[in-house]
């Protein structure tokens, strides 16, 4: 016969141990677990059955896994911490005798750290531990990247030190100069967080937060110890990282590092790459070109650009056109796309529909920045796609290609200023003597090079986020801007899709019901609208109550606000309510008489519309019944997990109701305002 | 006046010669010297004690005075007259005086080793230890050795102080010596002396204070060493303690503990290096399974299109939307931030929550505790249950077509013939009504008790005969109601009387063959008079009240429950012999409900919270179903016979498959009441219950003969009507024989017919 188990010995009761118990095991203080959690990776779980793990209170209790902390035990860095606290000890005590110089000697001896001074740590074991392969350290490289990034766009205080920013941003820097290297960058995206960049290592995506560059505010309690303990364990994992990554790419790291570059705000120029072997890579790193025209230019060259600009001058008039004539070449050469016409086939994949690559996109391109863009993810992006010759004002910081606005080998230029009407003023020729002068700002505003194109900042993102160069047109300098749409959502069936027409993604019922408000803007007449709506309230009553309303409270937001010409949809609300109610109340008299609804006269395109209505009601009302007949035969178990995920499913559908109505209201009203 | 003044002048240089002068002269300056030495010693009356020493000093520098360059010619003088007072005899030379006067001079005696002159020089004055005030009013102040007067110097006059004042001789202080009387001058080595005190410098001139060592013991090796003693051994070995020192210090170098001494900014320069070491920590990387319990951190969500600095017009909040937001608590809202637009991107602002937003991910990382949670990815239509479509299961009773009014109180029992034309009901008012169930008329009537309910009425199975059972309290009565041909009626009646010889047979045997039982469980006779005119042709007798009926399907036994009867609750009556039996001698529990098999020779048992099957030829347990219910309050058998339906006052209907074993198939709690009865159709795959809040629901059941799948149920209707009354809603149900239709009775005095 088997032994009687005893309770508590086994399964749930040892598996997990309280924090408290934790900390009591490896006799160390609550920071310093704090430390070696989050170093470690360790996080508290939650049991499955809390119960037979609390043996007294049910208090909320933080467990952790019995075998992690086992684990922790054996960790060298414990002992580590051990050390410090004797460290501490010593010094207090010190102090405590009025000994400061010993205090000091013990403080800083460094001549033999294992008996005296301060223990010193490495968390290189910790990294191997926790990513025993390269790819799973750049799979968690995500929180790694934003927290840097933040890091290095902190003013230093006490509790972030000045040594740990200038190490961040010099990881950082490191790290954009692998992937402008490697032209690892996939997307990017202004968000109003910050930019959000997509790089693609070894076939991980890596999505990272960077913020804009102004001073950071912080708010509430954070506290930076705990912060800084997460960043000195990512300082140590990206340097690995870029270590790993620098040599697969043939180059030496560190880079060398060019202190007088950097004091002038050179940022990613302040680093050189230097390839490992005399036998240079394929890729040239970026900056080299860069550096290398700072020289001067070639006169034979300039000759035959300025030649070309002033072709391409020539030619400006009919600019439009030729763009357009390649682009229809363009698509001739290409893939025909095979779109399916019905749904329900399968999709076949098939090669991209750029011919070109989308790394190098702007390769052949020479940008200026004006001095009120956002530089530092300028360069970035440009350089990641390929843009070899990136030029900025001399405001801006060093290591630029060119600070001379006209510079005739200037193709593009990103300007974010608003066009000034007020100054617009004739000035002579503007590339004449363009060369002579190195001051920045010598144009007048509003003032155009010719044979250049401007653009605002969007652009840039806009293009490399669909891999092809939008038209200039829509983001020239003071248009107003299309929608900046994020490149990471995933459209999934049935969701709303902003890139796609309205008429594409409603469902029936939204449609019909659209177009009934549609007739009733249409039509004045007041006695066909009552009818329109009393048959909406007939059929649609009883099924679809809980919408309606919903679609209705939206509406009423829209017509609390500014615009006059919501009046008039509010008096329709008005009148809908009204009409319901009387609606109801003919209905009621019929039923005591006994005679049929009194129909009024209707025209017949609003009957067709009203029969479609009808049957979906019908439909859905069908359809209904069904599901609480089906529901009922579930296990409640069973009923509650499909309640919910009915649930959540509706929640979102209603989300994309409420955004579909927002947009049919701003394109009716679009669509008034050019009528 | 001219000869004093020299005198006076030269009184330093000649001291000899004084002496004499002053002895020539007493008598002439006496008085004028005493006076002023009167006032001098007024004056220093104090120093008096002083004076032996004062003559010493003044003795000492007559002395040097001797030596001095002034009395060259004095000296010679004395020299020349030297030897003359050698050739004479007598010690001393008479002089002539500068007066004069003669003058004794003796020699200078020469103090050799052993003259009597003592080395310490004699005062002068001899008069010992007495002030010398005692000698005031004399014109000398003492003796000398020779007895003579030592006479009182002679005190210049005013002119010669003031000549002095002005060509003041080397030493001079202006002091007088008391004892002498002369004015006390410093010799020029006083002087020096003095200066020394006065420049804290050693007094003694050429005194060496730091002179150089004498090396009494060097390093050079003596030819006679001091020791003769031989050289230790140890001299000649290396010191072992010395060498263990050394080690150690060599050790540490070694081991690196100590490193040579840097300043402390390249030593910190140094370790900022070694912090920075990086090397490529995946040269030899091993992949790892993951470890189950290890859940990885979940990514955060990429941004969505409302996050977008200009995003499309469609996602910016309304007024209202805004405004619900900013109320909200920020620990509420669904999202953290609103969305915005910016036309241009130099109008973008920096995100004020974005480092707290990284501190939380940060204490999400560490602090939040991670659960694996399987995400159903599947379309929550595809949970449903694929049920048959509403028209497949048709027919099913969904209206109330008939209601049949007539009892007083409530409806106990309704039973449909088996010809599917006549409804019977037993009420609490102790009628049995039989109706007709297409016209809703009743037809007949019988009042079996003035007192106590009608329990159950159940219709004979089979079309020969038109047969009711009815119960009413302990009896148990078999009607035959005249409704039907006469040639039913007939055979009806031939079919109740049947038993009649044989009961009494059989009754005598009982007692005969078992001696000690004379009670059987039932007596069977006629229920005598009126009855007997109406149509109660039969009565048996049980011991206690009968609740429930059920016939066999052949239509020959009955079997009947009386919950209170203890061990003859459960009794199966023999129409054909008038026999009632026990079939239990002893029964477990309150007996609730008792059916026989529809198919098989086995009879079922409900129990409070079990149902027992038994084989009646083999007479055993077959088998105990458990429900689990807390009351069973009926239950009723699948025409297929592999299927059970429970139902329970605990408000749960169980379907049972025989072949799944003691525990329920489906539990359905579908009912907010008791449910009280439940019932097959004989030929439709439908089944009811009615329970206490007034409902009656249909199921639609299939029943596959397929081991693999078990049957499948579906609710379809719920028949609500009936009123509760007293929380008593439908008491009894039964389904039409031929067509879908059910008769329900109910606590408020009605049967209903749902078609």
């Amino acid at each position: 016969m088997a032994r009687i188990k005893k309770k508590g010995e086994a399964g749930n009761a040892k598996n997990y141990i309280t924090r408290t118990q934790a900390v009591k095991k490896l006799q160390i203080s609550l920071p310093d677990f704090r430390k070696l959690c989050i170093w470690k990776g360790i996080f508290p779980r939650e049991p499955r059955n809390k119960k037979k793990v609390t043996k007294s209170l049910t208090a909320s209790t933080t467990f952790y896994y019995a075998k992690d902390i086992q684990y922790l035990l054996h960790e060298p860095l414990l002992q580590k911490f051990r050390e410090q606290k004797v460290l501490e000890k010593k010094i207090s005590r010190a102090l405590g005798r009025g000994d400061v110089s010993d205090a000091s000697r013990l403080e800083r001896n460094a001549s033999r750290p294992e008996k005296t001074g301060k223990p010193r740590y490495t968390l290189d074991h910790v990294i191997r531990e926790r990513y025993p392969t390269f790819v799973d350290a750049l799979r968690d490289l995500d929180d790694c990247l934003s927290m840097l990034f933040l890091f290095a766009n902190l003013p230093s205080t006490s509790t972030v030190p000045a040594k740990m920013i200038a190490r961040c941003e010099r990881l950082c820097l490191e790290f954009q100069h692998y992937i402008i290297t490697s032209q690892s960058l996939r997307k990017s995206f202004l968000s109003i967080k910050g930019i959000y960049y997509q790089a693609s290592i070894q076939g991980e995506d890596i999505l990272w937060l960077v913020p804009y560059k102004f001073n950071q505010r912080v708010i509430g309690d954070i506290d930076f110890r705990i912060m800084g303990t997460f960043v000195e364990f990512y300082m140590t994992l990206l340097g690995f990282v870029n270590f790993r990554l620098y040599t697969s790419a043939g180059l030496k790291y560190p880079p060398r590092f060019d202190q007088a570059k950097d004091d002038g705000a050179a940022e990613l120029g302040a680093l050189r790459l230097e390839t490992n072997n005399a036998a240079a890579i394929a890729s040239e790193p970026a900056q080299l070109a860069n550096s290398e025209s700072e020289t001067g230019p070639d006169p034979k060259t300039q000759a035959e650009v300025n030649k070309l600009i002033r072709q391409m001058k020539e030619t400006d008039v009919d600019g439009d056109r030729n763009q357009n004539d390649s682009e229809k070449e363009d698509s001739t050469d290409a893939i025909d796309k095979f779109e399916p016409a019905a749904p329900g086939g399968d999709v076949l994949p098939q090669p991209s529909y750029s011919s070109s690559e989308p790394e190098s996109m702007f390769a052949n391109c020479t940008f200026f920045l004006s001095r009120e863009t956002p530089r530092q993810p300028l360069e970035f992006i440009l350089r990641a796609f390929g843009c070899k010759r990136v030029g900025w004002d001399g405001v801006l910081g060093e290591g630029a290609y060119t600070t001379n606005e006209l510079d005739p080998s200037i193709t593009h230029q990103i300007v974010d200023r608003p066009v000034i009407q007020a100054a617009r003023e004739e000035t002579g020729d503007g590339d004449g003597d363009g060369e002579d002068s190195q001051t920045s700002q010598r144009l007048a505003p509003n003032q155009r090079v010719p044979g250049r194109i401007y653009v605002q900042p969007q652009w840039v993102w806009d293009s490399i986020n669909d891999e092809e160069m939008k038209r200039p047109d829509l983001y020239a300098p003071g248009a107003q801007l299309p929608p900046h749409l994020s490149p990471f959502v995933q459209n999934t069936q049935g969701a709303y899709d902003p890139t796609m027409p309205l008429e594409d993604q409603e469902p029936e019922g939204e449609a019909l019901d659209d177009s009934d408000e549609d007739v009733d803007e249409d039509d004045d007449n007041l006695a066909v609208k009552k009818v329109q709506d009393t048959a909406d309230g007939m059929d649609v009553a009883e099924s679809e109550e809980d919408e309606e309303d919903g679609g209705d409270d939206t509406f009423g937001g829209f017509s609390d606000e500014e615009k006059p010409g919501d009046e008039d949809d509010e008096n329709e609300i008005e009148d809908e309510d009204r009409d319901a109610e009387l609606q109801y109340q003919r209905e009621l008299e019929a039923e005591l008489t006994g005679k049929p609804i009194k129909q009024a006269a209707t025209n017949p395109r609003t009957k067709a519309k009203m029969e479609a209505k009808k049957k979906l009601a019908k439909q859905a009302k069908e359809e209904e019944e069904e599901l609480e007949r089906a529901k009922g035969m579930l296990s409640k178990k069973k009923r509650k997990l499909f309640e919910q995920m009915q649930y959540s499913n509706n929640k979102k559908s209603a989300e994309d109701q409420k955004l579909r109505a927002k947009r049919r209201k701003l394109e009716k009203q679009k669509a008034k305002g050019k009528a | 006046m001219a000869s004093t003044k020299s005198n006076l002048k030269r009184k330093a240089s000649i001291v000899e010669a004084e002496p004499v002068t002053e002895v020539l002269s007493d008598d002439e300056f006496g008085d004028g010297l005493l006076e002023g030495v009167l006032e001098d010693e007024s004056d220093s009356e104090e120093e008096e004690t002083d004076g032996d020493d004062d003559e010493e000093n003044e003795n000492e520098d007559d002395e040097a005075d001797i030596h001095s360059d002034d009395i060259p010619t004095d000296g010679e003088e004395v020299e020349k007259a030297m030897p003359n007072d050698e050739d004479a005899g007598p010690h001393y030379r008479v002089e002539r005086d500068a007066n004069g006067g003669e003058r004794y001079v003796y020699d200078e005696i020469d103090p050799v080793y052993d003259s009597d002159d003592t080395d310490a020089e004699d005062a002068e004055n001899r008069i010992g230890n007495i002030p010398l005030s005692f000698y005031d009013s004399y014109p000398h102040i003492g003796y000398d050795i020779n007895g003579k007067k030592v006479a009182r110097p002679a005190t210049g006059e005013a002119l010669d102080a003031l000549l002095d004042s002005i060509e003041i001789p080397q030493g001079w202080t202006g002091l007088t010596d008391p004892q002498t009387g002369k004015p006390l001058n410093l010799s020029r080595d006083e002087l020096e002396l003095l200066r020394r005190v006065q420049m804290n410098e050693v007094p003694e001139e050429g005194f060496d204070p730091y002179p150089d060592t004498v090396e009494w013991f060097t390093s050079v090796e003596e030819t006679m060493p001091l020791s003769a003693a031989p050289e230790p051994k140890r001299r000649f070995l290396p010191s072992k303690h010395e060498a263990k020192r050394i080690m150690k210090l060599v050790k540490a170098i070694r081991e690196g503990r100590i490193l040579p001494y840097k300043p402390p900014e390249e030593r910190e320069r140094e370790r900022e290096e070694e912090e920075e070491q990086v090397y490529d920590l995946w040269a030899e990387e091993t992949p790892r399974p993951p470890n189950v319990m290890h859940i990885p951190a979940p990514k955060l969500a990429p941004p969505g299109y409302d996050l977008s600095y200009n995003p499309p017009a469609e996602y910016l909040p309304t007024e209202d939307e805004k405004k619900k937001w900013e109320e909200l608590d920020p620990e509420e809202r669904e999202k953290p931030y609103l969305p915005q637009k910016y036309d241009s991107l130099r109008r973008t602002p920096a995100y004020d929550q974005f480092v707290k937003e990284r501190f939380e991910r940060c204490l999400d990382l560490y602090l939040a505790p991670r659960v694996r949670k399987s995400r159903l990815h599947i379309d929550p239509a595809s949970l449903l249950p694929k049920l048959p479509r509403p028209e497949e299961l048709r027919p099913f009773p969904t209206v109330a077509s008939i209601e049949f009014t007539g009892h007083e109180g409530r409806v106990r029992s309704v039973s449909i013939d088996p010809s599917g034309q006549w409804l019977a009901s037993g009420g609490e008012d102790g009628t049995v009504r039989v109706w007709g169930l297409a016209d809703g008329r009743q037809q007949w009537q019988v009042k079996l008790s003035s007192e106590d309910a009608v329990d159950a009425v159940r219709w004979r199975p089979g079309q020969d005969a038109l047969i009711l059972a009815a119960a009413v309290s302990q009896d148990l009565f078999f009607v035959i109601p005249p409704i039907g041909s006469p040639e039913l009626e007939q055979s009806s009646r031939d079919i109740l009387d049947a038993g009649f010889g044989y009961a009494a047979n059989g009754k005598q045997q009982l007692t005969t063959a078992a001696g000690a039982r004379k009670d059987p469980p039932a007596k069977w006779g006629r229920p005598g008079g009126r009855l007997e005119d109406e149509g109660v042709l039969l009565k048996a007798t049980a011991r206690s009240p009968i609740k429930v009926i059920n016939w066999h399907r052949r239509g020959d036994f009955l079997c009947t429950v009386s919950p209170t009867g203890q061990k003859a609750s459960v009794l199966i009556h023999t129409l054909s012999k008038h026999l009632s039996q026990m079939p239990f001698a002893k029964l477990r529990g309150l007996a609730q409900t008792a059916s026989f098999h529809p198919l098989r020779p086995l009879f079922f048992v409900a129990t409070q919270r079990s149902i027992r099957c038994y084989d009646l030829q083999k007479q055993e347990l077959v088998r105990t179903l458990q429900p689990g219910a807390r009351w069973i309050s009926s239950f009723d058998i699948h025409p297929g016979g592999d299927n059970l339906v429970v139902g329970s006052y605990d408000r749960r209907l169980l379907w049972h498959d025989f072949e799944t074993g003691s525990r329920p198939y489906k539990t359905l709690r579908f009912h907010d009441e008791a449910v009280k009865c439940v019932g097959f159709h004989r030929s439709h795959p439908l089944f009811a219950d009615a329970s206490h809040d007034g409902s009656i629901q249909v199921f639609h059941s299939k029943v596959v003969n397929d081991l693999m799948e078990g049957p499948t149920i579906v609710p379809v209707k719920k028949l609500t009507g009936h009123k509760v009354m007293n929380k008593l809603g439908v008491m009894d149900i039964s389904w039409h024989p031929q067509h879908p239709w059910i008769v329900s009775g109910g606590a408020d005095g009605t049967c209903r017919l749902w078609t």
